[in-house]
């Protein structure tokens, strides 16, 4: 009896206690005193530039401690979307993409951080402008803008005795392409690697041919679409198909030396000098402008910002603004520089310092790719981004698994961007 | 007003008064049984029953997760009707369910009858049959993805060592690719409802076997006359739970094709998601998966109204 009543109560008190363990933790908002800063961020140990704005942060700011939140990149947009429905306090949000930043902001989820960006130092900043909201309102600052260039491994040129792939025109870039293609089977390198990422084609067209992804209009994606399928068809790059059933990774055919020349964002600049220092890939690598439209003056490519935000509900919201404005600084950009990351700040200083870097490579076709004549956005932004974004995408896989001809697939988007979309 | 008037005069002569210690320990038994599943019922109602009556106040609102809903009445429905990809995620879910509830039946079935024997090393290969279940999803399908590599795939390269001259694109190509899907989910399966069938042919007595035997029944016709019949009840538990998990499905897609190539293997649940999650229009999403429930909540009562009738007769 004794033990059935001591059971009951333990269950009771089980019951009750259970949900209230959830509603701990209280506010300790305690400014001018030392702080702890917690900043949202993905992948925190394959992104080193987040450990490295923190260190030097802290460095500048000896009072305040940042506290990482760490999110797997992939779950990235859904866990901070969760994260901030939810009222949760971190303080920082880093914004991964523009979409995101424009859904954030339009629920009404960021601090304004207009008086940051309006002052004389960000005038500077790369891609600010795509973050300006309402006509003149600023509720994130870029700290790092990320354009696309054309990698490609100098010795297979040297092997091949062909000149690098300086001012190519899309046809030469196939030409070349076929032309570095080698081997079969296990052995086989592919003349160029074209992701499998909608943007490879059509945000290197928009960019290109001054076309608009929100639109609704998209002939001018045609053209491209001939030439991935022109390389594809001579077996110059690997098959959609093949790549997609695969999960191959861009990095790892760069690095195996599999391929000879990948169209991909400098991000991956950052991740090709630390692969090199640890000895994991020993590729001889250089970097040149996008191919460029027949007739074409001069570089167009694309490219997209990197931002930090501040939590309308942040703990610590002083100190989280001054960890936006540092971030954006020269100070800030300095400091990812040194690792191989592009600043969106990028004064004469920074560029210097940029290659400087060991392992970087210096001659001056690199540098002429890493200062492009006009980066457009990857996407345009707006609350459509993401829907059309969904249309866009299952095209492009119809149209290079070879489900739809380009011209079908092309009068579809048009057609589902209308009435889906509207 | 009568009624109140007349109560006091009328209680005390009609019930006689009850021995006061039996409802008091009535009572307690009572509360404490209900302190047992009270944590049970608390976590199923905290995180399972207000969610889901909130996904149903929700289906009839607009809300972006953050700012107050506002209510949209049918709204969403009406939508939802003239949304081309959610009515082809209706259709992929059929099909996907159509596909892996029948051969996924057949294939545990098969394996059961084929395992319900004495053989040296039976245990081993009912646990070869059943290691597909316990191994990680993701992993199946990753490594069926590779498998169904239509150029260096080992599927397509014994097709055509078979013979075959053009084997299908599978998982890149539009018509194959929910084939290929269904297929891997048939082998992931089928172990786990082969153990339940093995479980049904055990408590078949074997008299009746035996019994039909002397008639002079065939194996065919033991296995119609005797074996079907003793295992009806599995076999509706089987095709009630492959029937809610098929219309389920959504990680075996998401990690083996995303919903593609395009929409061919787009499926209700990811629909749910890409437009609750992903997009931020989470009325709209509660409506799918309200949508989805009533699907899978009349095909499971149709089911029970055809098992009953089956048994009353």
């Amino acid at each position: 009896m004794i033990r059935r009543r001591m059971l009951a109560a333990v269950g009771l008190a089980m019951a009750t206690l259970l949900p209230l363990t959830a509603c701990g933790g209280g506010e300790d908002e305690a400014e001018g005193g030392p702080v702890e800063l917690t900043v949202a961020v993905w992948s925190l140990a394959s992104t080193p530039e987040f450990q490295t704005l923190f260190d030097a942060f802290h460095k500048a700011n000896p009072d305040i401690t940042i506290k990482p939140v760490d999110i797997l990149a992939a779950d990235y947009p859904t866990k901070v979307t969760t994260m901030l429905a939810g009222g949760d306090s971190t303080d920082v949000i880093t914004m991964k993409t523009l979409a995101d930043y424009v859904r954030f902001a339009g629920r009404g989820q960021l601090a304004d951080v207009t008086d940051l960006a309006t002052k004389p130092e960000s005038a500077k900043l790369a891609g600010l402008d795509q973050y300006k909201q309402d006509g003149d309102k600023y509720y994130a600052l870029p700290y790092r803008q990320d354009h696309w260039v054309l990698y490609y491994n100098k010795k297979m040129f040297d092997t091949a005795k062909l000149p690098y792939p300086e001012n190519l025109t899309w046809d030469q870039y196939v030409e070349a392409a076929k032309k570095l293609t080698t081997g079969t089977g296990d052995k086989k390198v592919y003349g160029a690697y074209q992701h499998t990422w909608r943007s490879v084609v059509q945000a290197i067209s928009a960019a290109q041919n001054g076309g608009d992804q929100l639109g609704g209009d998209y002939k001018f994606f045609a053209e491209q679409y001939r030439t991935a399928l022109a390389l594809q068809e001579a077996g110059a790059t690997q098959d959609f198909g093949t790549a997609v059933t695969q999960k191959t990774g861009y990095a790892s055919m760069f690095e195996s030396q599999k391929t000879a020349m990948l169209p991909m964002g400098t991000w991956f600049i950052a991740k090709l000098l630390s692969e090199k220092k640890k000895g994991t890939t020993d590729v001889d690598w250089g970097i040149a402008p996008m191919p460029q439209r027949t007739g074409a003056s001069g570089v167009t490519t694309f490219g997209a910002p990197t931002a930090f935000a501040v939590n309308k509900k942040a703990k610590h919201a002083a100190a989280a603004k001054k960890f936006v404005e540092f971030a954006a600084s020269i100070e800030g950009a300095k400091a990812i520089a040194g690792i191989g990351v592009v600043p969106a700040l990028k004064t004469d200083e920074v560029l210097q310092q940029y290659f400087a870097l060991q392992g970087m490579p210096t001659d001056e076709l690199s540098k002429k790719a890493f200062s492009p004549d006009k980066i457009n956005p990857e996407m345009p932004v707006s609350d459509k981004t993401a829907k059309v974004d969904t249309v866009l995408n299952e095209e492009h896989q119809l149209i290079m698994t070879k489900q739809k001809s380009i011209d079908d697939a092309i009068k579809e988007m048009e057609t589902r961007v209308k009435n889906e979309i509207g | 007003m009568a009624d109140l008037l007349t109560a006091p005069t009328a209680a005390p002569g009609a019930a006689p008064s009850p021995p006061r210690a039996r409802p008091r320990r009535a009572r307690r038994n009572t509360l404490i049984g209900w302190s047992f599943i009270l944590p049970n019922f608390l976590g199923f109602a905290l995180l399972t029953l207000v969610p889901v009556a909130g996904a149903l106040a929700l289906s009839f609102m607009e809300w972006d997760s953050y700012n107050p809903p506002e209510w949209v009445g049918l709204d969403n429905f009406e939508r939802l009707l003239r949304d081309e990809s959610t009515m082809i995620a209706l259709r992929n879910t059929a099909y996907y369910a159509l596909g892996h509830v029948p051969l996924t039946m057949l294939a545990a079935l098969g394996l059961a009858l084929l395992l319900n024997r004495r053989l040296r090393g039976v245990g081993f290969f009912r646990a070869a049959a059943f290691f597909p279940y316990v191994t990680s999803l993701v992993a199946v399908a990753i490594v069926w993805n590779m498998l169904f590599n239509p150029e260096f795939g080992p599927v397509n390269q014994f097709l055509s060592w078979l013979g075959v001259d053009s084997p299908p694109g599978w998982t890149t190509s539009v018509d194959w690719a929910m084939p290929a899907v269904i297929l891997t989910s048939v082998w992931r399966d089928m172990g786990y409802y082969m153990v339940l069938f093995l479980a049904g042919l055990q408590a078949i007595p074997t008299e009746h076997h035996e019994a039909a035997r002397v008639d002079g029944a065939n194996a065919w016709q033991r296995f119609r006359a005797v074996t079907l019949p003793g295992l009806r009840p599995v076999t509706f538990l089987v095709l009630i739970l492959l029937t809610v998990q098929s219309f389920k499905v959504f990680d075996l897609v998401v990690v083996m094709t995303d919903g593609g190539p395009g929409r061919a293997t787009l499926v209700l649940s990811q629909q749910i998601y890409r437009r609750g999650i992903i997009e931020g229009e989470f009325g709209y999403a509660s409506a799918i998966s309200l949508v989805l429930f009533l699907l899978v909540l009349v095909l499971t009562l149709t089911q029970f109204w055809f098992n009953n009738r089956r048994e009353r007769s």
